[in-house]
């Protein structure tokens, strides 16, 4: 996975950067993986990547690639929200393996609690510089 | 420590003035809560000013109008706690022996914003990528209702209850009851909200004058003695929370209680943060009112109408009376007041002796919420 990491790249169709900035990279294959923080001194895992570890404080973060998949805790479909995002919204926290919660969009109408979910890129709203894209979790197909 | 209490309230309806600016919000309620006291304005040592969204030196500007400025004023911003923090503050102030009679202020000005959901800090990393209020309390209700089982309809209990209050209560910003019916066929906000589930915008303004107990005895014939005052944050978590039971409320309610030697059994009327209606049945649990789990049996048992064991939010809560947020914690109080009074009029909770508050929000990634400020009083 490590050796991955250095072919992320920024979606190809735009030179705009990802809602999420460094926090979303997606490798040649289009894979996508969610870059979050291990702290080196305590080995505290969080996301997004923070410049000090809420744990110990220590301030020794590296970057570190978070699982691909987990368990959606809770979502709502939001139908009021700013103009940029795309509505309904589907919203939601979703627990990965390694214990880091992210917040994130959803995608998919067939969504329910306890779903597994992986991480994926996607268009979540559109502004006057065009499509907003950040990484979404849709259910994994078995 | 020297003992605390109320010696005057006072606060504007809540409701939406577009062409008010938040000065002249505030000072009718600073004005009354002087006359409610009976009080000589310049025995006031120092101000304590809240407010969410007004923008800077509120508390100044407030003052200033009445003429009553050129004394400590110190301006509190803690989200939807910004009045309780502000009373917090001012309870210590006086507790600690540095004045004998402070004022507390609570203001907010809403409608500037034109509509929609409450604007949040876009700072923020949750916030960036499009939480919203309506949305954070909406997963809170979905958890909860798969958790246990839970129907839409028992969650929407909550909004008739509070509106049927606020028909009794002439400073709500909305007075017509509403039906379990009307609740969810009202517009979509945050699934499982409909429009009847949330808090509505609008303005307000509330004020409190607090002396030490030995300088409230002599200017004050009703005093409302505060038991306990109580201000925390929540804790930051990276990974899991369970967002049925919020830990900022659930820790700060313990230790309101052990700070009062009260518990929950002893409270015979509460305000508490209903900004959506799934929040009062989380708050019920979190005080200890129910067991977990059993938010909407304590409903639906009529045990928190008024009239019933242990009514909540009498006033119609942030769902009837109106949600401006910075306002929020200081109305709480006047409406306590009020009630252990027994000024409470149709609204009245008959032979009330000891009344909380509870007044929590922020909403921060990370955090069940930024700030909690609980309060118990006592005739």
């Amino acid at each position: 996975m490590h050796a991955s990491m250095a072919e992320t790249a920024q979606p190809s169709t735009s030179t705009r950067p990802f809602l999420c900035g460094d926090a979303l990279g997606v490798n040649s294959s289009g894979r996508a993986t969610l870059i979050g923080g291990r702290c080196a001194d305590c080995g505290t895992e969080t996301f997004p990547r923070v410049p000090v570890c809420a744990s110990c404080m220590s301030e020794n973060i590296r970057p570190q690639p978070m699982p691909h998949e987990g368990t959606l805790y809770a979502f709502s479909v939001v139908h009021v929200a700013a103009k940029k995002w795309r509505k309904p919204m589907r919203i939601g926290y979703v627990d990965l393996k390694n214990g880091a919660r992210v917040f994130t969009h959803l995608e998919g109408a067939d969504l329910a609690i306890g779903d597994d979910v992986e991480v994926d890129v996607g268009t979540v709203g559109d502004d006057e510089e065009g499509p907003i894209v950040s990484f979404v979790f849709k259910k994994v197909k078995r | 420590m020297k003992g605390v209490s109320v010696i005057g309230v006072g606060m504007i309806p809540f409701g939406k003035y577009p062409d008010t600016n938040i000065t002249d919000l505030g000072w009718p309620a600073v004005k009354a809560a002087i006359k409610d006291a009976g009080l000589d304005a310049r025995r006031i040592q120092a101000v304590y000013s809240g407010t969410a969204r007004g923008g800077a030196m509120v508390g100044q500007r407030i003052m200033g109008r009445l003429g009553l400025a050129g004394l400590p004023i110190i301006n509190v911003e803690n989200a939807c706690s910004s009045s309780s923090s502000a009373m917090a503050q001012g309870v210590m102030a006086v507790a600690s022996g540095a004045y004998d009679v402070v004022l507390v202020i609570g203001v907010e000005k809403l409608t500037k914003f034109g509509g929609g959901t409450l604007p949040l800090d876009e700072d923020d990393w949750e916030v960036r990528l499009g939480l919203t209020m309506p949305a954070l309390y909406a997963m809170r209700a979905q958890r909860y209702m798969h958790d246990y089982g839970v129907s839409l309809k028992d969650v929407a209990g909550v909004s008739v209850k509070n509106r049927k209050n606020g028909v009794l209560n002439p400073d709500a910003q909305m007075r017509k009851e509403v039906t379990v019916d009307e609740v969810l066929a009202s517009r979509m906000i945050a699934d499982p909200f409909t429009l009847l589930q949330c808090c509505p915008t609008g303005d307000g303004a509330a004020a409190i004058i607090l002396a030490s107990n030995a300088v409230a005895k002599q200017l004050s014939s009703n005093p409302i003695e505060v038991r306990a005052s109580h201000l925390t944050s929540g804790r930051f978590m990276s990974g899991f929370r369970d967002m049925t039971s919020p830990e900022i409320t659930v820790r700060g309610a313990r230790e309101t209680f052990e700070e009062s030697g009260l518990g929950p059994e002893d409270i015979d009327v509460a305000e508490v943060h209903d900004a959506f209606s799934i929040a009062e049945l989380i708050y019920y649990e979190a005080f200890g009112f129910c067991p977990r789990g059993e938010g909407v049996a304590l409903l639906n048992s009529g045990a928190t109408s008024i009239g019933g064991r242990i009514p909540i939010n009498p006033s119609g809560g942030l769902l009837a009376k109106g949600h401006p947020v910075g306002a929020t914690g200081a109305a709480q109080v006047v409406e306590i007041v009020r009630q252990l009074r027994g000024q409470a009029g149709a609204r009245q909770v008959e032979g009330a002796k000891v009344g909380m508050t509870h007044a929590t929000g922020g909403g921060i990634s990370g955090f069940d919420h930024g700030a909690c400020s609980i309060h118990i009083f006592q005739r």
